[in-house]
């Protein structure tokens, strides 16, 4: 089937630091098509769909639309071309009326003298938008009187409708990034309705981990990895099994991650925990023996993150119990642990890692007021300049001095900052957040012979990480995660890695989701 | 990010700020545009106001800008953890009234002062255990208390001055153990560099940094957030008692007026010393330079017969134009 070429990207590319996030791609979408753009976490895919609508730029490359250039500098004036977005995060605003969020910023199309709202008109509109996509409310209720999966199917209506029948813009090209994530069951059907309803008026990009749905829905589907297009497909011709293998198939080099110094873990449990439950995560049991690196997997929404969190109590579980070397069992407190050698570091490095205004030495030491203060709090400004220079030596902190500001350093250099921490008190559980995120290649592998090296002391890590090749390579055990949920444990030894393709699968929501009937 | 034709910015630092940022971050961080500040206000005023440059009116300018340093030494360490205390105008005024009472009951002498701190201890820390547990924003729950502490002051005034008789408690403000300078001065600067090593040396000081530079960060280190953010709050508490005691002490009574100027002044002191109100820059040994200004802004106008409404719009002014040059706006996106 020959259709008009809608949007075409050439040869897009984006670096953060040393990171190449979007390498290369180019990706032709023609009028009315449904692409399905599929990778594992990291591949580039939010990257991409953000370059798109202008949220970030690209650093070189084109991109063409309707056969002429297109260069947004934001979000808005991507909108105003035709090219809109669903996010994974809610952007409705709660204490609004349903039909206000709909047409919200459109507000001027429904005025008297520019300023005086016809508020029927726009109901009226609102209502004809929602009963057409079968959402099945009311848009004069407030919008937060209606459920997250319902108001989930509400942004997505609002983003595909809106183009056409406010802006009056033909074709638009609509984003879809994790729709269904969300969505229950029945709004689920109507979000497939809508979107094969809408098929011979719009174009649509739908990114999701559900491969069933994405070759359901989709005319052809793109495979990203590590920043690149690895493959372009006919939907009809492709399978699930042949998704999951384009999707990882990496050549994983067990040099890079030391697999050779993996430790042999000891009998003894570091830490266990039961039942802990808590935002994004319920009823997960861990147990960490000493010397291990016990892996975390699991995709955007399992849930690993928050349950990282709740281990060592930076946000206290609802509900749960850990206990530290066979001791008492407890609530988990980040007191608590602080005093008793588990250390944590977080996956946002900016916002909860480091403050980039303080010196190296002072971000060094900001969870060791006990070691670098006198009973009375008097700092000790120079002993804490001397483990700081040790520290800089010891895990090789390139161009940094004690008293060099930390936004000066690049994200590998500013990580080790964050790993001395912990590093300058005698820490026996590190629970590490993505530790390698935004981190070059080399400071990368210079992280995970830290990790091998405090192992080999009798350190235990948790890694919770999102870099499938790490997870692999760097853990005795892996535990993933679904949805909030300890859904399996893999054991990973030198000898018998684990496949990517192995984990990918457990990782994916299961195949039941396949809707034929939607697909019409 | 640019392209960088390096194929590896591994391991080197990030590339250099230009010319322009260089010099907007000096004006940020230094500390020479408010000392130039200084000395020219020290120049224009000299020429303009005769009576200006004069023993006595120094006498005079450092009495008044004791009280105010006084009172900005705790204070400092609330905005530099980035909240705020509006109430130390109010707190001063409680504690100078309940000093005066205390006094009339019972000659305490020099004891009145520590009565004067452990009263301001103690209302700073219920503003402070409000904020911190009570997860109510500073700038609420200090323009509350300083409502609150104003009656209750006016109550215990019964609406007039009341004065004291001590000479003992008056000659902790205004005798001079040093020939020109009341000794009210001296417990300023006595008071103000304990308070910059505190802010340098001291754990306390450490964790008022770090809360302001990124609280985020500083509970996953694990630090105990909320406890210190009521102890910066208790201490301003108690920076505003000893004021309080001490400009009772120097005025010989406290009256309705007493601190009334104090809400801005502070602020305006701290923040134009160089500490910014998003926290964690700057520091208490700035906000000596801070009321330095605005002492000899608040004198010189004065003796210039500059009008109190003029004065009032300068001064304001002047506080509006200090975050205006010292605030980083790239950071913040929502301003609230």
């Amino acid at each position: 089937m020959q259709r008009a070429l809608k949007l075409a990207v050439h040869d897009i590319c984006k670096r953060y630091e040393s990171v190449n996030v979007v390498e290369s791609v180019s990706i032709a979408i023609e009028a009315g098509q449904v692409v399905g753009l599929i990778g594992e976490n990291g591949a580039g895919k939010s990257t991409l769909l953000n370059i798109l609508t202008g949220i970030v730029q690209a650093d070189s490359g084109e991109m063409v639309l309707d056969g002429k250039a297109f260069r947004p500098a934001n979000y808005a004036q991507a909108a105003s071309r035709g090219v809109s977005r669903v996010f994974q995060e809610q952007a409705l605003i709660p204490n609004l009326r349903i039909y206000e969020n709909l047409l919200l910023s459109h507000e001027a199309r429904f005025t008297h003298f520019g300023q005086i709202i016809q508020r029927r008109r726009m109901i009226e509109l609102a209502q004809d938008i929602a009963d057409k996509a079968e959402l099945g409310i009311d848009v004069r209720r407030q919008t937060s009187d209606y459920s997250f999966s319902k108001r989930q199917l509400l942004e997505i209506a609002r983003a595909c409708v809106v183009p056409v029948r406010i802006l009056g813009i033909a074709q638009p090209v609509i984003l879809l990034d994790e729709p269904t994530a969300s969505l229950d069951r029945a709004d689920e059907d109507t979000f497939f309705r809508l979107v094969a309803s809408m098929r011979h008026e719009a174009s649509f990009v739908f990114v999701s981990h559900r491969l069933s749905e994405v070759l359901t829905i989709s005319d052809a589907i793109v495979v990203m990895k590590d920043g690149r297009i690895v493959a372009r497909l006919e939907a009809r011709e492709a399978n699930e099994k042949q998704l999951h293998g384009l999707m990882v198939g990496r050549e994983r080099q067990a040099d890079y991650y030391h697999e050779s110094s993996q430790a042999v873990a000891g009998d003894q449990f570091a830490l266990q925990a039961r039942s802990l439950s808590g935002v994004g995560y319920r009823d997960v049991d861990i147990d960490l023996h000493k010397g291990e690196v016990l892996g975390v997997g699991g995709l955007l929404d399992s849930g690993k993150s928050e349950m990282g969190k709740g281990i060592v109590g930076v946000i206290p579980p609802w509900s749960g119990k850990v206990r530290l070397r066979q001791g008492d069992w407890h609530n988990p407190d980040m007191r608590h642990s602080l005093a008793n050698g588990v250390g944590y570091i977080p996956a946002e490095r900016l916002a909860e890692g480091i403050i980039p205004d303080f010196q190296m030495a002072w971000n060094m030491s900001l969870a060791s007021g006990d070691l670098f203060s006198s009973r009375l709090g008097i700092w000790n400004s120079r002993q804490e300049r001397d483990v700081a220079e040790r520290m800089i030596v010891d895990l090789n902190v390139r161009g940094a001095t004690p008293s060099s500001a930390c936004s000066k350093l690049s994200g590998g250099n500013q990580q080790k900052v964050v790993l001395a921490r912990w590093l300058c008190r005698s820490v026996s559980i590190l629970v590490l957040d993505n530790p390698t995120r935004g981190v070059d290649a080399g400071a990368k592998e210079e992280i995970y012979a830290i990790i091998r090296g405090l192992t080999a002391k009798g350190v235990s890590i948790v890694l919770i990480t999102d870099e499938l090749l790490e997870l692999i390579g760097m853990s005795n055990r892996i535990a993933i995660m679904q949805r909030g949920q300890v859904t399996a444990i893999v054991d990973a030894p030198p000898s018998a890695k684990p496949s990517e393709v192995e984990m990918i699968r457990l990782m994916l929501p299961t195949g039941d989701a396949i809707r034929p009937a939607s697909a019409a | 990010m640019r392209d960088d034709p390096t194929p590896e910015s591994y391991g080197t630092a990030l590339p250099q700020p230009t010319q322009v940022e260089r010099v907007s971050a000096a004006l940020r961080t230094g500390m020479w545009l408010p000392i130039g500040v200084v000395v020219l206000l020290f120049a224009v005023f000299s020429i303009a106001a005769p009576s200006f440059f004069s023993l006595r009116n120094a006498t005079g300018v450092l009495g008044q800008a004791s009280t105010l340093l006084l009172a900005c030494l705790g204070s400092s360490f609330v905005v530099l953890m980035g909240s705020i205390d509006l109430s130390v105008g109010a707190m001063v005024l409680l504690v100078g009234s309940a000093t005066v009472i205390a006094l009339n009951f019972g000659d305490l002498g020099v004891f009145a002062l520590a009565f004067a701190i452990l009263l301001g201890t103690g209302l700073g820390a219920i503003n402070g255990a409000i904020f911190a547990f009570g997860r109510i924003p500073s700038f609420v729950v200090t323009l509350g208390t300083l409502s609150v502490f104003t009656g209750a002051a006016w109550q215990l005034l019964e609406g007039r001055a009341l004065r004291f008789d001590s000479a003992v408690f008056e000659s902790l403000a205004i005798a001079q153990l040093i020939p020109r300078v009341p000794n009210i001065a001296l417990f300023a600067i006595v008071g103000w560099a304990i308070m910059a090593w505190v802010g340098a040396k001291t754990r306390f000081g450490r964790y008022m940094y770090a809360i302001g530079g990124g609280e985020a960060v500083a509970r996953t280190a694990g630090l105990p957030v909320r406890r210190y953010q009521v102890y910066a709050f208790a201490l301003s508490g108690a920076m505003a008692g000893l004021a309080g005691a001490l400009a009772t002490a120097r005025l010989g009574a406290a009256g309705p007026t007493l601190g009334q100027d104090l809400l801005l002044n502070t602020l305006a002191a701290i923040v134009v010393g160089g500490t910014s109100l998003a926290g964690g820059v700057g520091g208490v040994h700035r906000t000596l330079v801070g009321v330095l200004i605005i002492a000899l802004l608040d004198n010189g106008l004065n003796l210039m017969g500059v009008n109190q409404y003029t004065q009032m719009v300068i001064k304001g002014a002047v506080v509006v134009l200090a975050v205006l040059i010292s605030q980083d706006r790239g950071r913040q996106m929502i301003i609230k």
